[in-house]
């Protein structure tokens, strides 16, 4: 358990005390909402805490931005995956409609999914999908985009590698 | 021994490893690859360790309702792409046009063609979208197409089914099956369907099969990929340890075992037989290894015979029991 003595907290509470309203500004005007900034600016302390990792002080604003950029862009991300949620059920019929449990289960799981195609070049992630989710072959997969088998083998491991990176780490 | 979960591992053994997985799954392997990788993977500790890690590798995709999923995936990639260096926030709505599987399988009165195969016997069948339906002995399966969707119902046994191209179609028309325990959803892909006392059993070759428990469900139970076997039942899936048995070798005419325990063997074997096949608790654990061929059981009794300290009673035609041989 951490206290408020611990020094890893202790240098948490003095970023809060000090740089805590300007970063709420610095969000307020990016997302051009208070509440959303508000609610980001929190988000970044608390990931500060969850992190254990001992805040950088030399440059505390840089420091305490990078985090809530990172933080903004998950948060646009996921906002992107569901207005694109919406559209696709937007023609179906009531009875087909997900519970808003499948949902929200549906939802984490694509934004994860999202996450690990974003480090993904354009064609890699096509190559990926057409393998993962629709279930084509590699080549299948070469004559639909029009590259060699050895290509679309040389993409899908680009993929996998990133896929491994995510679970383990660097290599 | 013990390798942690965030061990770091040789950084070529991983990229071995991911290369057999390309191939495996993403490529239909003949068996040589499939000999090649086994030979790999017996070959040093480290390999089986790479292997297991990225066996599970692409996880994230089971489960997802392929045509949903692609849409929301690709429709959230053109919006943040069209508003990068913009104001992000306040995404405007936009409609698309969709295809969701789910509006795709209303009930259809279309025509119905039955198969059927008596004990013993095994069919083949080309459908009229040039998908292969292979039925194995005791089974019996419902054709149904539509212009909407091509759709199967297990009725009983054992099926393999190839999906066709369904030219001229396009793109191709779903492609359902039916069963005690689920709807299937297959992927241009290679699998088959097995009923089991307590459940279906569903095993991928080629491409992935997704598993929804009752029409009209968008999500679904599970996805399987190339590879992958699970038994659906009514308290949900659960992974299926390999017995021994190759479950495609019927599709080739024979039974080919691995170390497969003999009562287990037997019990397989019963199913190609009309009448009884037995054998006493005392041989049941002995192990079997080698390719039968379903042609003739008798004469599958026979090797067995010669083959393990065991003997065949024939009491009739269709009473025959193994023992323990004197």
């Amino acid at each position: 358990m951490q206290s408020d003595t611990d020094p890893l907290t202790a240098g948490i509470g003095h970023l809060y005390r000090e740089h805590h309203s300007w970063l709420q500004g610095w969000l307020s005007r990016r997302v051009g909402c208070r509440e959303n900034a508000a609610d980001l600016a929190q988000d970044v302390f608390v990931r500060l805490l969850k992190s254990e990792r001992s805040p950088s002080l030399l440059q505390p604003r840089a420091y305490l931005s990078s985090i809530a950029r990172g933080l903004m862009i998950d948060h646009y991300r996921r906002r992107a995956l569901e207005q694109a949620y919406l559209d696709s059920i937007l023609h179906l019929e009531p009875c087909l409609i997900p519970s808003e449990e499948e949902r929200l289960v549906l939802l984490d799981a694509l934004e994860r999914l999202d996450r690990l195609l974003d480090r993904l070049k354009p064609r890699v992630r096509e190559a990926f999908l057409l393998a993962q989710l629709e279930g084509l072959s590699c080549p299948q997969i070469a004559e639909r985009l029009g590259v060699s088998r050895a290509t679309v083998e040389r993409d899908l491991a680009k993929a996998l590698h990133a896929c491994y990176r995510l679970h383990y780490g660097d290599l | 021994m013990a390798i942690s979960e965030t061990t770091p591992l040789d950084a070529t053994v991983v990229d071995q490893a991911i290369g057999w997985l390309v191939r495996l799954r993403f490529d239909r392997p003949d068996p040589a690859t499939v000999q090649a990788f086994e030979q790999w993977l017996g070959q040093h500790p480290q390999h089986a360790q790479a292997w297991q890690r990225v066996a599970t590798l692409g996880s994230e995709f089971n489960g997802l309702p392929p045509t949903l999923a692609r849409q929301t995936l690709d429709g959230a990639k053109r919006q943040i792409s069209r508003r990068e260096g913009l104001k992000l926030l306040g995404l405007g709505l936009g409609a698309s046009s969709l295809a969701w599987l789910g509006r795709e399988h209303l009930p259809w009165p279309g025509t119905m063609a039955d198969y059927h195969t008596a004990v013993g016997e095994q069919r083949r069948i080309v459908l009229a979208d040039g998908s292969q339906l292979q039925l194995n002995t005791d089974s019996a399966v419902d054709v149904d197409f539509n212009p909407q969707q091509r759709q199967l119902h297990l009725r009983q046994g054992e099926i393999l089914v190839e999906t066709g191209a369904d030219s001229p179609y396009s793109p191709a028309r779903p492609f359902w099956s039916r069963t005690r325990d689920g709807y299937l959803h297959a992927q241009r892909s290679r699998f088959l369907l097995r009923e089991l006392l307590h459940g279906t059993l569903l095993a991928v070759q080629r491409g992935s099969v997704t598993v929804f428990a009752e029409h009209g469900r968008q999500t679904p139970m599970r996805t399987l990929g190339a590879g992958e076997q699970w038994l659906f039942t009514a308290n949900g899936p659960l992974p299926m340890a390999n017995d021994g048995l190759d479950p495609w070798s019927w599709s080739d005419g024979v039974l080919s075992a691995r170390q497969m325990r003999l009562g287990a063997f037997i019990d397989e074997l019963a199913r190609y037989r009309p009448g009884v096949l037995r054998y006493s608790p005392a041989v049941a654990d002995l192990r079997v290894s080698g390719t039968y061929q379903l042609a003739d059981t008798d004469e599958v009794l026979a090797l067995l015979a010669q083959a393990l300290p065991v003997q065949v009673r024939y009491r009739s035609r269709y009473w025959v029991t193994l023992e323990v041989a004197s």
